[in-house]
């Protein structure tokens, strides 16, 4: 039986990679970081497999990781612990820098350490944001990387890292150059879930107004379900290499946001511009079973400025011919499916929040 | 009077950098480890004890932002690194957590105390790594082949992230090997230098060193730490490379400086059975030593300096064969007990 070692067990990756190898039979091994508030939401229906067993630990202890991978002795080790927000690390560039950055190197050298490095096979998850200021349309793994942020800055490192561990001791470490990939798992502070959250709210009367920033970045999005198989099978190839992970489609946010508002039965309508533009009701259909107080005419985005970042990515699109060909992988789900699915799972998480809340429950946590 | 502050002052182009800006008027700041590390640089340049020394130290935050505050200095050159990539190999945790964590907290505390600061990283050749034989400019892509240069290439893109994102003045000056009598002795140039001075002087019998088929941008520091500087003097914030265009191997180094030390040298065997041999006398003067290999080895490095040949009007002088004379003629010097004027 394979063993896994997964990093950032607890969250969207994790947890989709989590479940798929362990219906490949995999004994799956995760990293989690010890904190005062509940993180198990994504992977708790998972807990009671026999297969699955979690350890605290840290990508910025490197004793704690050698001390694991000792124990485990895996087949593969999925990076995918990281500090996974943009915006953040231009506040957190240090810290952004220790985990993503040196973090990689620790899995790394414990691995080599420890005598693991014919053994242990390695996924490193790297990420289109590499790519930032682009120098070409689409971006496949040839093209130069330009980062716009102290988190792409760091996730190069990360890339390049793993590459001269391959090349300096013959180890199996590959990245994957994953583009944004979404679900219902996805973190409440990323853009598309941001979205999705707050459409449901605001159809219960729950929230008034979705707060934006940059509404005309372009990118290229997957269903994170999809690319965990990816993540797979680069690992399963005779020979280590790097692919870039991505549907080849690309949408803008604003584009998101009305396909959501969409499939919760509001119709978006724009005006103003910049920092002033502003995203109405321009008609609502009545969902079953859902009341709403909703009108046309009602505000319900607007931009904040606060959520620019200091050096924007404006257009990211992926060509993902060389995964197809190789790994003979493709992406299952469509924007549309995937927005569809977001969309629906979030009103369902409003609806039940709206109705804890009427009781005088108060409001339930989400993940 | 401008304020400069250099982090890594005491090594060898924190000294020469300290000489010309020391000698164009600056008050000059400099920070470096504990205890007497590299002050005899100071002294064989006569600038001992004119450099103010502040404590900085680029694995801790607190004493950056302190330093920064206390200083507020115009200019900030980081030359503070683990330098070594051999060294980089075995330590790689240390080599990042300074060369590339501890950039990251320099920005940040320029970024936070002193903005209106200009800022020069020492960003390197070893970032393009295998990108093939053609002369490197500030267009080609990179290709990082040991945990040294992976360290450097983060602090290179955080520096273009905080001259893009925030508008500092950041500029990398992407240097090619430069080396001078200063150099420190775990390098291959200032080794083989100091060895053929000894030899000469019957004070060694042979030196050891790693591939000799290694081909390097090789200029001289002096001539470089000019260029740093005028990328600081531009009306806009830029990178920079700073080379001379030609490639010479370890090899004819080694020649070179061994001819400038009187002592023609024939080369037989070969691999890591290659030696070098004095052509008088047949003593092996130059071995082979797997311990000087690196895992992963750069082949070739040649850098294209127009860029800064037309913005900055800068120029190498020192050529290669000179340079190598140089070296050998310090040590030869120093070995004598005579006055080096590096």
């Amino acid at each position: 039986m394979k063993k896994a070692l997964i990093t950032g067990i607890t969250g969207q990756d994790g947890s989709y990679l989590a479940e798929f190898l362990l219906n490949k039979g995999y004994e799956v091994h995760g990293i989690r970081r010890r904190s005062a508030s509940f993180n198990m939401a994504r992977i708790s229906h998972l807990a009671k497999n026999p297969k699955f067993k979690l350890h605290f630990g840290d990508l910025t202890d490197s004793t704690n990781l050698t001390r694991i991978i000792a124990e485990v002795k895996p087949d593969e080790i999925y990076n995918l612990g990281a500090q996974s927000h943009v915006a953040v690390s231009f506040d957190e560039p240090e810290y952004t820098a220790d985990c993503d950055g040196l973090g990689t190197m620790r899995l790394l050298e414990s691995v080599r350490l420890l005598g693991l490095a014919k053994k242990t096979r390695i996924y490193q998850a790297s990420t289109s944001e590499l790519y930032g200021k682009v120098r070409e349309i689409p971006q496949s793994e040839t093209t130069p990387f330009h980062p716009r942020s102290p988190y792409g800055v760091a996730k190069m490192y990360g890339f390049w890292i793993t590459i001269n561990y391959r090349e300096s001791y013959g180890m199996f470490a590959c990245s994957g150059i994953l583009f944004n990939h979404e679900s219902p798992l996805r973190g409440d502070e990323f853009v598309t879930r941001k979205i999705t959250r707050a459409l449901g709210r605001i159809l219960l009367g729950d929230q008034d107004c979705l707060y934006m920033g940059n509404m005309n970045s372009l990118r290229d999005w997957g269903h994170a379900r999809d690319y965990v198989k990816a993540m797979w099978l680069i690992l399963q190839q005779r020979k280590p290499e790097d692919f870039v992970i991505a549907t080849g489609k690309q949408y803008s946010v604003r584009k998101f946001i009305e396909l959501a508002a969409a499939e919760v039965g509001i119709t978006v309508g724009w005006k103003g511009k910049g920092v002033a533009e502003t995203g109405y009701v321009k008609a609502v259909r009545p969902l079953p079973g859902i009341e709403t107080e909703l009108k046309k005419g009602d505000i319900i985005v607007r931009i904040d400025p606060k959520f620019y970042r200091p050096a924007e990515v404006e257009t990211l699109l992926g060509n993902p011919a060389k995964a197809k060909r190789v790994l003979g992988w493709k992406p299952e789900t469509s924007f549309e499916e995937l927005v569809s699915e977001m969309a629906a799972s979030d009103l369902k998480l409003a609806l039940s929040e709206h109705m804890l809340r009427k009781h005088g429950f108060g409001a339930v946590k989400s993940c | 009077m401008k304020k400069a502050l250099i982090t890594g002052y005491r090594g060898q182009d924190g000294s020469y950098l300290s000489q010309l800006l020391l000698a164009k008027g600056y008050d000059v700041y400099g920070a470096d480890r504990a205890g007497d590390t590299g002050l005899w640089r100071m002294r064989e340049l006569g600038i001992e004890g004119k450099v103010k020394e502040v404590s900085l130290d680029l694995l801790e935050s607190t004493n950056i932002n302190y330093a920064l505050a206390k200083v507020k200095p115009d200019e900030i050159y980081n030359f503070a690194a683990q330098s070594f990539v051999g060294i980089s190999f075995d330590q790689p945790v240390l080599t990042a957590e300074i060369n590339a964590v501890g950039v990251a907290r320099l920005l940040e505390g320029v970024r936070q105390a002193r903005p209106q600061a200009r800022f020069f990283q020492a960003s390197t050749a070893e970032l393009f790594g295998s990108m093939g034989s053609a002369q490197k400019n500030e267009t080609t892509d990179f290709h990082p082949r040991s945990p040294y240069a992976v360290s450097k290439l983060y602090a290179h893109w955080l520096t273009v992230n905080y001259r893009q994102a925030h508008g500092l003045y950041a500029c990398n000056g992407i240097l090619f090997n430069h080396e001078s009598p200063l150099r420190g002795e775990e390098f291959v140039t200032r080794k083989i230098a100091a060895a053929a001075a000894r030899i000469k002087k019957g004070q060694l019998e042979k030196v050891a060193v790693g591939n000799l088929d290694a081909l390097r941008d090789w200029g001289y520091a002096r001539e470089y730490v000019e260029g740093m500087w005028l990328m600081l003097q531009q009306p806009k914030a830029d990178d920079y490379i700073l080379a001379t265009g030609e490639t010479h191997s370890v090899r004819e180094f080694i020649e070179t400086a061994f001819a400038a030390a009187g002592i023609k040298l024939e080369w037989k065997g070969r691999g890591l059975a290659e030696k070098g041999v004095d052509a008088k006398n047949g003593k092996v003067r130059v071995e082979v030593s797997k311990a000087f290999y690196r895992p992963a080895d750069v082949k070739e490095l040649v850098g294209d300096a127009n860029k800064a040949r037309k913005l900055l009007g800068w120029a190498p002088k020192t050529k290669f064969n000179d340079l190598a004379a140089l070296m050998v003629d310090a040590e030869t010097k120093r070995l004598e007990g005579k006055k080096v004027k590096p």
